[in-house]
């Protein structure tokens, strides 16, 4: 009984980690049609300014966190301004724009590396203490991070279903031409989406800082399975992003321990491809262009 | 080359000037009294690092270059060789694949010309800079720590002359820690519950190696493998490793995998409901991160490197010069690599009579050879080459004579605000092994 609940406890806690990285990204997809490959840096430039906010000025948690989410939310906007922007126009905006985030993600990668240096450091913002839970520790970092998932994803679904700016969006997402005709300022929409997937990718790399510790790269791995996340729930599909996420993090943990640590992954890119096959638009995924 | 020598400008006087060579510790002053007094303002010697200063080996590869340039300016304070000082020149290996190696080494030659090449480690590196190497006649020093580069010079020792590894191969791990434990079993420090170990172990040459050598020898040392497991980089959720442990306890946990922040989070886990398994781990817990993410979690790991500097008075000496320039949180052991390696080829080229520009093959065959003489002592212990491997032996493993071979150091964390203690081998030992707190005395 006790494996089954370490198997459940390291599922969620692994989904957990990944739904929060996944939300960001697939925000940015589903209203702007645009991968954004900076996410990961984005993530990583958050937990770093939460750390620098909390040691270095010594800021308490609650304002190190919102720092980190300012700064991000602007950097996201400055995506928009010095890249996103001068590209929407032109063809291919999509192919652009992902081969330009790569880039911008290299720039902040190097800029933190730079400014940091390049030792591992443990992020302060963390929850002390654990559950036990039939004989299992449960850390309640690992059950906070599930909780501000699930938060975040509220909070998206209120954002994009209950609010103004929200309307825009997907007026936006669902064709940009027409929501311009309708008055939506367009650019400004682009502006606000990427400014918020910031200060989410902040939050996301805050929680997975607290757990592998900072460093100018940490970014990469959790960006990596965000996007397999992203294809199987249907890229930019923000509640089926949650909702796979958690899903893989249960099937990878079950992987590890029937199988192998290192068939797990391997595995979850053959079900990635299944997933394809049987639905090319993704499990929650829909064929037209109307996402979100 | 302009062989002009000239009085000292750094260290004034030549008993104050040997004086100086001996607080810099090891075999300084052996360099000092080649260089009889010259000061260093010839033509410079371009010497060339290899490093991965950006990606994720960054915190090492910066500390390579840090290690090099400190190494440089101190020979250059004791006359360069022969009088030419030292002039450091990098390239940026990134996530160090061979292709990206090979270019970055051929740049340091094509652009600077230089002499040698003095590298830390670069995972992904092969056999292709040997190749570069050998076409371009120079000395290469690297501490890959690879029993792949003994392998490749053995094969031909003729056309690899120039290339060293400065330290032993990874595939002394395995056979050391069982050394190590058959020690403590011997010594009453340690009692095994049964005769299992559990290998885990990361993708990757390096790790695998290392596993692998434990796996292969563990049945000579009276051990059992009952668990090989690896895990994919990075990890940071071991429930389901640790529930497989847990099932079937080892009296040795062996985790090859070296990311500290993985590392810390498995203790972090693994304490929560311990084994009574001694647990050895593989360079992260020498990283500070390690103690910082885990902290009390980690008193009572045991970790182990084949190069890194001693705790003795050389290389508390160099760790104090080290962070005085660097910074308190510098990585002096990762430094200590290139330093100790840029000594053995600036006295074996001094003795040699100076260094050989690319091409020079001539030249640089002498100063190889006097390499391959040399018994060193630096700041990570005593660099000897086996002949036609060029590679460092291995102490207490390979050769029993603590004179004749670089220390497989045993390192164990006993209070997680301080640094690891060195509790084997003798005679550079500080500290004896401590039962760890999670296991039975």
């Amino acid at each position: 009984m006790d494996v089954a609940v370490q198997i459940i406890a390291s599922g969620l806690t692994l989904g957990a980690m990944y739904a929060v990285s996944t939300v960001g990204l697939a925000l940015v997809y589903g209203a702007l049609n645009m991968l954004n490959m900076s996410h990961g840096a984005l993530l990583a430039l958050g937990g770093y300014v939460c750390f620098y906010a909390m040691t270095t000025l010594g800021l308490p948690a609650v304002l190190g966190m919102a720092l980190a989410m300012a700064v991000c939310a602007a950097a996201g906007a400055l995506i928009y301004h010095l890249a996103a922007r001068p590209m929407l126009r032109a063809g291919n905006f999509e192919t652009r724009i992902f081969i330009a985030t790569i880039g911008i993600a290299v720039v902040i990668e190097n800029a933190i590396l730079r400014l940091f240096g390049p030792q591992p450091v443990a992020q302060p913002l963390k929850l002390p203490g654990a559950a036990i839970l039939d004989g299992v520790h449960v850390p309640y970092q690992n059950m906070f991070i599930l909780a501000v998932a699930v938060v975040m994803m509220g909070g998206v679904a209120f954002l994009l279903n209950r609010t103004k700016t929200g309307r825009a969006i997907r007026a936006t997402a669902q064709n940009r031409d027409a929501a311009q005709l309708m008055g939506i300022r367009v650019g400004r929409v682009y502006a606000q989406v990427l400014a918020i997937s910031g200060a989410l990718a902040a939050v996301a790399g805050i929680l997975v800082s607290s757990l592998s510790g900072l460093l100018p790269n940490m970014g990469g791995d959790p960006m990596l399975k965000a996007f397999v996340i992203c294809v199987v729930a249907g890229l930019g599909n923000v509640y089926g992003a949650v909702a796979a996420a958690v899903a893989l993090g249960i099937l990878e943990s079950v992987i590890q321990y029937l199988l192998g640590v290192q068939y797990s992954f391997a595995i979850l890119l053959l079900i990635v491809i299944a997933v394809l096959i049987w639905k090319p638009s993704g499990l929650f995924g829909k064929q037209q262009v109307v996402r979100l | 080359m302009d062989r002009t020598l000239a009085k000292p400008n750094v260290i004034t006087g030549r008993r104050n000037f040997l004086k100086g060579a001996a607080a810099l510790g090891g075999s300084a002053a052996v360099l000092a009294a080649v260089n009889d007094g010259a000061r260093a303002a010839g033509d410079p010697i371009p010497v060339g690092q290899a490093a991965p200063l950006t990606d994720f080996a960054a915190a090492d590869g910066v500390e390579f270059r840090n290690g090099l340039t400190l190494a440089c300016e101190e020979i250059n304070a004791l006359g360069g060789i022969l009088g030419r000082p030292l002039e450091p020149h990098f390239e940026d290996t990134k996530q160090m694949g061979d292709a990206t190696n090979v270019q970055a080494v051929q740049r340091l030659i094509d652009r600077h010309s230089v002499h040698a090449v003095i590298n830390g480690y670069n995972i992904g590196s092969g056999a292709a800079i040997q190749d570069v190497i050998a076409d371009s006649g120079i000395i290469y020093v690297h501490y890959d720590t690879t029993i792949g580069h003994n392998n490749l010079i053995k094969a031909d020792p003729k056309r690899y002359y120039g290339s060293f590894q400065g330290d032993p191969a990874e595939v002394w791990y395995g056979e050391g820690l069982l050394k190590f434990l058959k020690d403590q079993e011997a010594a009453g420090s340690f009692k095994r519950e049964n005769n299992k170990i559990a290998v885990i172990l990361s993708a990757g040459v390096y790790a695998t190696n290392i596993a692998n050598a434990i796996k292969d020898t563990a049945a000579d040392y009276g051990w059992e493998i009952s668990l090989f497991e690896t895990v994919n980089v990075p990890i940071s959720e071991w429930g389901p490793t640790l529930a497989k442990i847990r099932q079937d306890p080892p009296a040795v946990i062996a985790v090859t995998h070296f990311l500290p922040a993985d590392l810390a989070q498995f203790m972090v886990q693994f304490v929560t409901n311990p084994t009574q398994s001694l647990i050895y781990m593989q360079y992260g817990p020498s990283i500070p991160a390690f103690r910082d993410i885990g902290k009390e979690a980690t008193n009572g790991v045991l970790y182990a490197t084949v190069v890194g500097a001693l705790q003795d008075e050389i290389g508390t000496a160099f760790e104090t010069r080290y962070k005085d320039k660097y910074g308190a949180n510098a990585g002096h052991n990762s430094g200590a690599q290139p330093y100790d390696g840029c000594y053995v080829w600036a006295t074996a080229a001094a003795l040699a009579g100076g260094s050989g520009e690319p091409g020079d093959d001539e030249q640089n065959r002498i100063v190889a050879s006097r390499m391959r003489s040399l018994i060193w002592r630096g700041v990570t212990g005593t660099t000897r080459f086996i002949a036609d491997e060029n590679t460092a032996y291995s102490y207490p493993t390979q050769t029993r004579d603590s004179s004749l071979g670089m220390p497989h150091q045993f390192l164990q964390i006993q209070d997680h605000n301080k640094g690891g203690l060195l509790v084997a081998p003798e005679p550079y030992s500080t500290s004896s092994f401590m039962t760890p707190p999670w296991m039975k005395g």
